[in-house]
């Protein structure tokens, strides 16, 4: 608990850091009253627009008004929508949250199995086939791969919707598209990661013992090989959270980086910092549950 | 005459390597009876682990028997199914290796580790199997056993795991215990606690203890028979009181040669110059006759057979 309060503290500073960072892209990126107004609207019509949003005043004045908001959990409001742009953010979060998630457990479905397979049936076909499998599969671009599931899967053969969010059926698709390449990466990991652990001498014990073979992979030895294929999955979602950007857009899925992409270009700054903020505070959370669980799952680790 | 236990004959094993197969046992035969203490010696890398793994079923992935009969009591190991010889490992035949600091699961507790023997096997509870890992602890003296059932490996000294590991190799009652260097990677007094334990248990159960050792005092302090290897081969055979008596094979001698005088400082300090020949390049004839005092052109050509110079006692050796 002390444990858990204290990296708490500790990721203060760094969302610190991050609200600044982003202050000042948006702001070196341009201002967006051009975008706001009419092309026809004069000089003198920009100016007061800026004065009323605050842009005249000095960067760091700016900035601290931004800070004092945003404690009181005020993120600003959208130029582009005229709503609170907190909101707008959120609205998204289920989508994107929904997304992740399933990526995650195909990622899971299929990296587990396949990774401890061919650490158990090394050097066989079997493994070089999914060894090789895995080198594709990480290499192979995911707006790509996107788009050949939507030809054969949802355009010749119609199984699944081309597009947009609409229950499970549409789910499918970018799911499979993300947690492919997750997939490769993981499956990977977790052959390397179970091959050291198969070699070391308490397998021999377990296997002295008259378990099952299966007992003896899926438990003694996986247990071990997880420790640090935890870290890469925690890693991996918070890259999920933000960084779908090319499969949202190939799906039409209305996710958090669609929104952001459309606020970066549109320089609705409040919104690109309240969804930059998010994202931070989920990728900083999936560091701290993975640190939680590689204690939780190593013992040898003192909390402290 | 006591029971025969398990009998090995001609007993070969291989590796599959980058450099194709080789062979690191090269027929090796030996039996045991029921009750009895046999120690198997022999400088590191004459094969003793791996002819005890192919007893156990469990060699690495890349090694296999390919020649020889393997028998336990009733049983043929060598075309045993994978299910009743997993019956068998644990439960009648068990086994205690090297390294404690590495030979327990670094996730589970010690409670979990010796209950999941006793459930795969008799079928027990987990609280029946509890109560009886707490008494196994106690048996091999470990203070606090209740709490100790809760502690991971890691929170335990060298010792400590090691009478962990002897627990859970008697907690089912084997017929046959094999202890590989037990104690070589202990400090000299933890090695004396082992060796006293092991003792005492061998005094209370009828269980056999095959001991392997690359040192003759943990021989002369549990053995009733000795076990000579060398190269992957059996070069003497022999009671205790014989091999220590009237050793034969030139291999023998020089071991004994380095018995320091006093028990407690043992070390190894083996006189014998050169080193165990590389498998993948094995010397022609008599496979010791590079490092061998006796050796003339005849060892280079012929290769020994073991033979018995009288009852229970046997060399291979032509020159002895
Ligand atoms: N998995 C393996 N692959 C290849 N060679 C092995 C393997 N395990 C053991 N060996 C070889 O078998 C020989 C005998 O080893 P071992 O039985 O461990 O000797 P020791 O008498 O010290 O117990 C050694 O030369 C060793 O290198
Ligand atoms: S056969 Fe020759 S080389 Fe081999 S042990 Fe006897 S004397 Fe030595
Ligand atoms: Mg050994």
């Amino acid at each position: 608990m002390k444990y858990l309060f204290q990296n708490l503290l500790k990721t203060i500073p760094v969302l610190l850091l991050i609200t600044l960072i982003v202050f000042l892209l948006v702001r070196v990126t341009g201002d967006p009253v051009s975008l706001m107004l009419p092309e026809t609207a004069t000089e003198e019509e920009r100016e007061s627009l800026r004065e009323a949003l605050g842009f005249n005043e000095p960067l760091p004045v700016q900035y601290f008004t931004y800070l004092g908001d945003l404690v009181r959990g005020d993120f600003g409001d959208s130029f582009r929508y005229n709503t609170d742009a907190m909101a707008l953010v959120l609205e998204r979060l289920p989508a994107t949250f929904e997304l992740a998630f399933a990526s995650m457990i195909v990622a899971i479905l299929i990296s587990v199995p396949l990774g401890i397979l061919s650490a158990v049936k090394r050097n066989s076909f079997f493994d070089l086939f999914i060894t090789g499998g895995a080198v594709l599969g990480k290499a192979m671009p995911s707006f790509w791969l996107g788009i050949m599931l939507i030809l054969f899967l949802a355009v010749n053969v119609q199984i699944f919707p081309v597009s947009g969010r609409d229950g499970f059926q549409h789910l499918i698709l970018p799911a499979l598209t993300l947690g492919t390449g997750i997939a490769a990466e993981m499956t990977r990991l977790i052959r390397s990661s179970m091959l050291e652990i198969l070699g070391q001498d308490f397998i021999r014990t377990a296997r002295s013992k008259g378990l099952k073979e299966g007992i003896v992979v899926n438990k003694h030895a996986f247990r071990n090989a997880l420790i640090p294929v935890v870290t890469i999955m925690a890693l991996q979602t918070s890259t999920l959270i933000g960084g779908t950007l090319i499969t949202e857009t190939v799906f039409a899925w209305p996710g958090l980086g669609q929104l952001l992409v459309q606020a970066v270009n549109l320089r609705d700054m409040s919104v690109v910092q309240a969804a930059t903020f998010l994202i931070a505070i989920f990728v900083i959370m999936s560091n701290l549950i993975a640190d939680l669980m590689y204690r939780m799952l190593d013992p040898r680790i003192k909390y402290d | 005459m006591a029971e025969k236990l398990m009998d090995i004959k001609d007993l070969k094993v291989r590796f599959k390597t980058e450099d194709g197969f080789i062979s690191t046992v090269n027929g090796v035969t030996f039996n045991m009876n029921e009750g009895e203490t046999l120690a198997i010696v022999g400088e590191s890398g004459s094969g003793k682990s791996v002819t005890s793994l192919a007893l156990m079923g469990i060699l690495p992935p890349n090694g296999e028997v390919y020649e020889g009969e393997m028998s336990f009591r009733d049983k043929n190991l060598r075309t045993l199914s994978k299910k009743d010889y997993r019956a068998l490992r644990g439960n009648e035949i068990s086994m205690i290796f090297q390294e404690p600091m590495t030979a327990l699961n670094p996730v589970f507790t010690v409670g979990y580790q010796l209950r999941e023997t006793l459930i795969v096997h008799f079928k027990m509870t987990k609280q029946q199997a509890n109560i009886r890992g707490i008494q196994m602890l106690e048996l091999v003296g470990i203070p606090d056993a209740e709490k100790a059932m809760g502690r991971f490996p890691h929170q335990l000294s060298g010792g400590m795991r090691q009478r962990v590991m002897i627990a859970m190799a008697l907690s089912c009652n084997p017929r046959l215990l094999i202890a590989d260097e037990p104690t070589t990677a202990l400090d000299v007094t933890i090695q004396a606690q082992i060796l006293t334990l092991m003792r005492n248990l061998k005094e209370k159960s009828n269980t056999s203890i095959m001991i392997i050792t690359h040192d003759l005092g943990v021989v002369a302090e549990l053995a009733d028979r000795v076990i000579v290897m060398y190269a992957g081969e059996v070069v003497e055979e022999a009671p205790i009181y014989e091999l220590f008596e009237n050793p034969l094979h030139p291999y023998t001698k020089g071991l004994m040669a380095s018995i320091p005088k006093v028990h407690d400082v043992v070390d190894d300090l083996y006189s014998i110059e050169g080193t165990v020949p590389n498998p993948a390049n094995m010397p022609s004839g008599c496979k010791f006759h590079p490092r061998c005092p006796l050796a003339d052109i005849e060892c280079t050509k012929i290769h020994p057979a073991l033979e018995y110079v009288n009852e229970g006692h046997a060399k291979r050796c032509i020159k002895v």
